[in-house]
């Protein structure tokens, strides 16, 4: 009946339709339903959260929506706090190194069992078991690696001669920050070899036999075919890995809980410090505004930097 | 997975009961992280099946978020009749009046007497000098020591360190690094077990969370600091925890541990050599003991709808106090329960050293925003003893920060 209508009495709405079922209107709805379930479930938390940034919150106001507004202070009480900058520094450490890390061994992993050998796809599986490792589980086992008086690292160091005495990875200010770069690689290195090895399969092989024939060795032709054509796998390899770094929370919570002295501190990990041991919830949003806005440009510079590239 | 692990835990005998109970009952919930093994869980099942009326609606829930689930929970109106909450967090939820006020109930009361409670227990249930609570169990720590040890370091088991100078001297001869041995183990982790380790060090020379500048306490960081300085503690002293700087000294490669009671059973288990626990060294000989003091306090939340029978619940947790030791091996909050031997002889005699020292347990606090004025005592031990800082200028910064809490 209503079809009917519609076919005959409502053009309009017959175009609508038809749209909807075929069409422009297809795209939209294709489109907008994930939008809706995007802004549903990350942007109002995301809104939330920089909207709490700017109030006093308190513990019992926690279940409201309008709470006193304050302005910059946050912000500002949070700029003035001595462990501001050297937080910061840390995180930018931390992600810099761990990605630097991360993806260095990721490629020569990739690159290794690239070459095909006997049972390379077998080995390559393998190395996705850290992968699937949760978190604080890694960070238990590198913390007996790391301890001081009794770790696997220090018992291999000093066996070998490398150092005379037990370096303390956790609590030296030192060696803090390093001893979850170096977990955080290990759990990271799997992931990177991973989605390079697929791009590297992507790469057409007669690319190379071309090139071979015109005389081109070996580091000739990783740098002239090998990361030109990978450049879209690295674009996106990098930007996950600074998204995982960024929420990487299970490592620092395991190992050196931030310390000694702040020294292994990073955002993240800060601003759940702030909210959960000292309830100060609005201080702990602030944190995570900032990261939302590095997070931001990173993505932007990432989707810049891959717009115009040639799909094959 | 917290979810889940929320739903696990209400899932439980107790609520099974509940539910089957008469119409008229009245259910009343209680909040606890005490599990099967433990007092709550057990005194609250117990209550719910006295056929009194009052059904109990149990709920584990875990160390880590008891404040943040009550406080989620009180802001959307949802909060339980009853909770037990660490005892520096009390004031937290006392003073904004998330809280019953007891004080007449517990005046009124023939079960609970506030004369009988151990005074830091009562304090930190007290805010502007009227009860909020009622202490749950307590703790506290003294100095383990492993007395074999002493005597092969030419020292008398007899006479354990009573200052702080015969303590790190004691540690300089029990320290044998050759052998892994430190000559002391303790805590100067950057969570609240820094502060519960510290602050009774400052509250011995007359200091206290609101003044931990002076001349006293920055003697006694000196003294941790001197104890890293000069390898009589690991290093890892500043990362570890109380359970794991004990296990070293469990495992014998520490002579001297600061901890508590907590860990008795482990230690019965586990050492394989003599062992006794002493008072905690006191600043210089006469001078003024304290100690920390430790476990969770009970409440009622201001804005349940049975009090009444909310209050008869602690009464009855209360009256059963005597079992709180032989059962549970927890200690209760007060002077006037007789506690049983086990038969374990080195447990009984360090359970009388703990019971003396329980009498200078101190609250910390109380305070309603204990969490940053611990942070700022965190900082100052922490940036000490990585030599970051003077202890003077580390513990006049921690001032500044409390002063501006306080004020």
């Amino acid at each position: 009946m209503l079809s009917r209508r519609l076919r005959n009495g409502y053009p309009k709405m017959k175009r609508l339709l038809s749209s909807v079922t075929d069409g422009k209107g297809f795209d939209i709805l294709l489109v907008g339903l994930p939008l809706l379930f995007l802004l549903a479930f990350s942007g109002l938390p995301l809104l939330y959260n920089v909207l709490m940034s700017f109030q006093e919150v308190d513990i019992f106001s926690l279940g409201r929506l309008i709470r006193p507004f304050v302005g910059l202070d946050n912000y500002r009480e949070l700029f003035a706090a001595p462990e501001f900058w050297p937080i910061m520094w840390n995180t930018v450490l931390f992600v810099v190194c761990s990605i630097a890390g991360q993806f260095t061994l990721g490629l020569a992993l990739a690159l290794f069992f690239d070459t095909g050998f006997r049972g390379s796809s077998f080995l390559r599986g393998l190395f996705l078991v850290s992968w699937v490792m949760p978190g604080l589980v890694v960070g238990a086992i590198w913390n007996w690696i790391l301890s001081g008086d009794f770790g696997v690292l220090n018992y291999l160091l000093t066996s070998t001669g490398l150092i005379s005495e037990n370096i303390f990875w956790r609590s030296d200010v030192d060696y803090s920050l390093w001893a979850v770069v170096l977990a955080n690689i290990w759990l990271g290195t799997s992931f990177n070899m991973i989605l390079l090895s697929v791009g590297l399969a992507g790469i057409p092989k007669d690319l190379y036999e071309a090139s071979e024939l015109d005389g081109a060795n070996v580091l000739q032709r990783f740098f002239t075919i090998t990361l030109p054509m990978m450049r879209s796998t690295i674009g996106a390899v990098v930007s996950l890995g600074l998204i995982f770094t960024l929420q990487q929370f299970d490592l620092f919570a395991a190992i050196t809980s931030g310390g000694p002295a702040n020294s292994s501190n990073v955002a993240q990990y800060w601003a759940w410090e702030l909210s959960f041991r000292q309830y100060d919830f609005a201080k702990g949003a602030t944190v995570s505004t900032l990261m939302i806005i590095t997070v931001m440009i990173a993505a932007v510079l990432y989707v810049r930097s891959t717009r115009h590239e040639v799909r094959i | 997975m917290k979810r889940l692990h929320i739903l696990g835990g209400s899932v439980t005998a107790l609520a099974l009961l509940a539910s089957s109970a008469f119409a008229e009952d009245v259910t009343i919930s209680v909040w606890s992280l005490d599990k099967e093994t433990q007092p709550a869980y057990n005194l609250a099942k117990e209550f719910n099946d006295l056929d009194n009326g009052i059904k109990v609606d149990y709920r584990i829930v875990q160390f880590d978020d008891v404040v943040t689930e009550a406080m989620r929970a009180f802001a959307t109106g949802q909060a339980p009749d009853i909770i037990a909450v660490d005892n520096p967090e009390h004031a937290l939820f006392a003073a904004r009046g998330a809280f019953l006020d007891l004080t007449d109930r517990i005046a009124a009361s023939d079960a609970i007497d506030a004369e009988n409670y151990f005074p830091g227990p009562l304090n930190s249930v007290t805010w502007d000098s009227k009860h909020f609570g009622v202490p749950k169990a307590t703790n506290t720590i003294a100095l383990y020591y492993n007395t074999d040890m002493f005597e092969a370091a030419g020292l008398d088991p007899e006479d354990p360190p009573e200052t702080w100078d015969e303590l790190v001297e004691a540690a300089r001869k029990l320290n044998r690094p050759e052998d892994n041995v430190y000559g002391i183990a303790f805590s100067a982790k950057a969570s609240e077990e820094g502060t519960f380790q510290f602050l009774p060090w400052v509250q011995m020379t007359g200091g206290g969370y609101d003044k931990i500048n002076g001349d006293g306490a920055v003697r006694a960081l000196e003294i941790w600091k001197t104890l890293l300085d000069e390898g009589l503690a690991s290093p890892d002293t500043l990362t570890r925890g109380q359970w794991d700087s004990t296990g070293t000294f469990n495992s014998g490669n520490a002579a001297m541990v600061i901890s508590g009671p907590w860990e008795l059973n482990r230690m019965v288990e586990e050492a394989d050599f003599n062992w006794r626990v002493a008072l905690l060294p006191v600043p210089e000989e006469g001078a003024p003991r304290a100690s920390a003091m430790g476990d969770f306090n009970w409440a009622i939340f201001a804005n349940t709808e049975h009090p009444d029978e909310a209050f008869q619940a602690l009464e009855y947790f209360a009256s059963q106090d005597e079992r709180l030791f032989p059962d549970f091996g927890q200690l209760p909050a007060r002077g006037d329960v007789e506690l049983p031997p086990t038969g374990v002889a080195p447990k009984d005699a360090a359970l009388k050293v703990f019971l003396e020292q329980l009498k200078y347990a101190k609250a910390r606090g109380p305070h309603p925003e204990w969490p940053k004025i611990s942070k700022a005592i965190q900082d100052a031990i922490q940036l000490t003893l990585t030599g970051q800082k003077t202890a003077q200028a580390a513990l006049d910064d921690a001032q500044e920060r409390i002063d501006a809490v306080l004020n």
